[in-house]
């Protein structure tokens, strides 16, 4: 291994590239932004989709309260002895105005209002349940009586998150490929700024990798300090959406946490980016400097 | 020590700019490189230095072929050769001892050792008082100094010089030319381009003459010849058959570069 050798100016005096960690710090700002992003809506999506996969939702909507109470009574039996089905609870009063109230505002939820019975059926996920038998069943009680397995829901949620995955995978390469154009740039710039300094290394004997060395070296300097800044902004910006969120919400949806071990994850994005610094410097170096004599 | 057969060299498409030339200098030899300006001294030297490959011909240094060396082996020649630049060639951010210690470093001395050797070599040089100075506020006869202690710092086994006395008054020059000449006794093969014909009448060593590109031999003593160079082939000689001691080197003490 070659050693470092400290032959290029200060990099206050390096007019090509001295404002490269802040362009480094903007694009690990986004590709944080876009992995955390991810992330939370992952976690989020992930903890609704676990919730929804093993319930029913029952509704009995006959308008004649007797009619309906026979018929709730009538399907929480059928339920009951249908092979795979661990529970069934009918939701009482104060748990439907609960739901209602996101939508209606507190208060709201008068007595007159039409409301279904709900039913909420908790399913073994050991057992696979024939949900169009169970269907045709309750069919015959009333047709009044829908079932729900949120399938239908939970599938374009499933797409939704795919969705924002990639994008968010997008969005990194992007910005991954953007900082590699960028710190070849700077190092092409960097070298034409020294050429003639590279050049008389080279008529003292320095090898390529005693050149390449002192770029990678300064590069992953660079990568680093944009990294430890583009992170913290982008926590900054994180934890302010959090937030706010938190205000505008009012229980309508749920608010993003931030997952502590994919936090935990992100703190390496700065080693990341200086890395990939680094290794594109050395290379860009490396390349330029073999078609010199 | 530097072997050259048949050379020719050109830039990119254009004529050659050297010409036919084959030369043997044996090791621990003084040569003066001369000529008008334009006809290929920088060149010539280029090519002893391996900045620049010949377009033909055959290149032997250190009984090895380097027309044919692959670029990584390049370093470690080019490590045995010291050039002082015309223009000098110094990393102006660098103070004077991290210029002379450049050569050092880069063979992988390590520090304490480099500061000592290179702080004795300048105070040798007349430097004692500069050393932290960086390039731009040193004078000319200054900045000549570390650019001479840079290339000699290693001991190298070859000493190119292009026109080291061009950017100094008289005095400077006659003790630079001096310096070199006791290098040049400690073993080192050495080749000076100059124009100063005065210091190379005072040192009186044999001249390798290039004119238009083509390469002519001239024993110490003897005048320049009008050459006409299209009737002339260029000569091959070899060194080691001149009188040595017809180059009169001085001796000269630290204390005289001051």
């Amino acid at each position: 291994m070659t050693k470092a050798i400290h032959f290029l100016p200060d990099e206050k005096n390096h007019e090509a590239t001295r404002l490269l960690p802040y362009v480094m710090a903007v694009m690990v700002y986004l590709s944080a932004l876009a992995l955390m992003g991810s992330m939370m809506l992952h976690k989020g999506f992930g903890d609704w989709t676990e919730s929804l996969s093993n319930r029913l939702t029952v509704q009995v909507t006959t308008a004649d309260q007797e009619t309906r109470e026979t018929e709730v009574r009538k399907v929480m039996q059928l339920l009951r002895n249908t092979p795979g089905i661990e529970h069934v609870r009918k939701l009482n009063e104060v748990e439907i105005e609960q739901l209602l109230e996101p939508w209606l505002g507190a208060g709201n939820v008068t007595s007159d209002l039409p409301v279904p019975d709900i039913l909420d059926v908790t399913v073994s996920r050991a057992v696979d349940i024939n949900l169009d038998a169970l269907n045709a069943q309750i069919s015959k009680i009333s047709g009044n009586i829908h079932l729900d397995d949120h399938q239908q829901w939970l599938g374009r949620f499933l797409r939704l998150m795919d969705m924002v995955e990639y994008t968010a995978l997008g969005i990194l390469l992007l910005v991954v490929m953007a900082t590699i154009c960028m710190v070849i740039f700077g190092t092409k710039a960097g070298m034409a700024e020294n050429r003639e300094t590279i050049a008389i290394m080279h008529h003292l004997g320095a090898q390529d990798s005693m050149v390449a060395r002192a770029y990678q070296n300064r590069f992953m300097i660079y990568g680093l300090k944009g990294g430890v800044i583009g992170l913290l902004l982008a926590f900054v910006t994180l934890i302010s959406l959090i937030y706010l969120s938190r205000d505008l919400a009012s229980g309508l949806v749920k608010v993003p946490e931030l997952p502590t071990v994919e936090v935990g994850i992100l703190l390496v994005v700065p080693i990341i980016a200086a890395a990939i610094s680094m290794l594109t410097a050395r290379i860009t170096v490396m390349r330029d400097l073999r078609r010199m004599v | 020590m530097i072997h050259f057969d048949n050379i020719g060299m050109r830039y990119g498409m254009g004529s050659e700019v050297l010409k036919d030339i084959a030369f043997n200098l044996k090791p621990g030899s003084l040569h003066f490189l001369t000529g008008p300006s334009g006809a290929g001294k920088t060149s010539l030297l280029k090519l002893m230095y391996l900045a620049q490959r010949p377009s033909r011909g055959k290149i032997t240094m250190f009984n090895e072929d380097v027309t044919a060396a692959k670029r990584e082996d390049l370093p470690k020649l080019r490590r045995r050769i010291g050039v002082v630049f015309q223009d000098f060639r110094l990393l102006d951010h660098l103070t004077a001892v991290e210029n002379v210690a450049l050569p050092l470093r880069i063979s992988g001395g390590k520090g304490a050792e480099i500061e000592e050797h290179v702080e004795e070599l300048l105070t040798w040089v007349g430097l004692k008082g500069r050393m932290k100075s960086r390039p731009p506020t040193l004078s000319g006869g200054e900045k000549q100094r570390v650019a001479i202690a840079r290339a000699v710092i290693k001991r190298p086994d070859i000493l190119l010089a292009d026109e080291p006395t061009g950017n100094v008054d008289p005095a400077i020059a006659k003790r630079i030319m001096h310096l070199f000449v006791e290098l040049n006794k400690l073993g080192t093969t050495t080749v000076i381009a100059t124009h100063d014909m005065s210091l190379v009448e005072e040192i009186g060593a044999d001249r390798l003459h290039l004119q238009e590109g083509r390469l002519h031999m001239i024993r110490a003593g003897e005048n320049t010849p009008k050459l006409k160079e299209e009737k002339f082939d260029s000569l091959a000689f070899d060194s080691g058959k001149l009188d040595q001691k017809e180059f009169g080197p001085k001796v000269i003490s630290g204390d005289d570069m001051s």
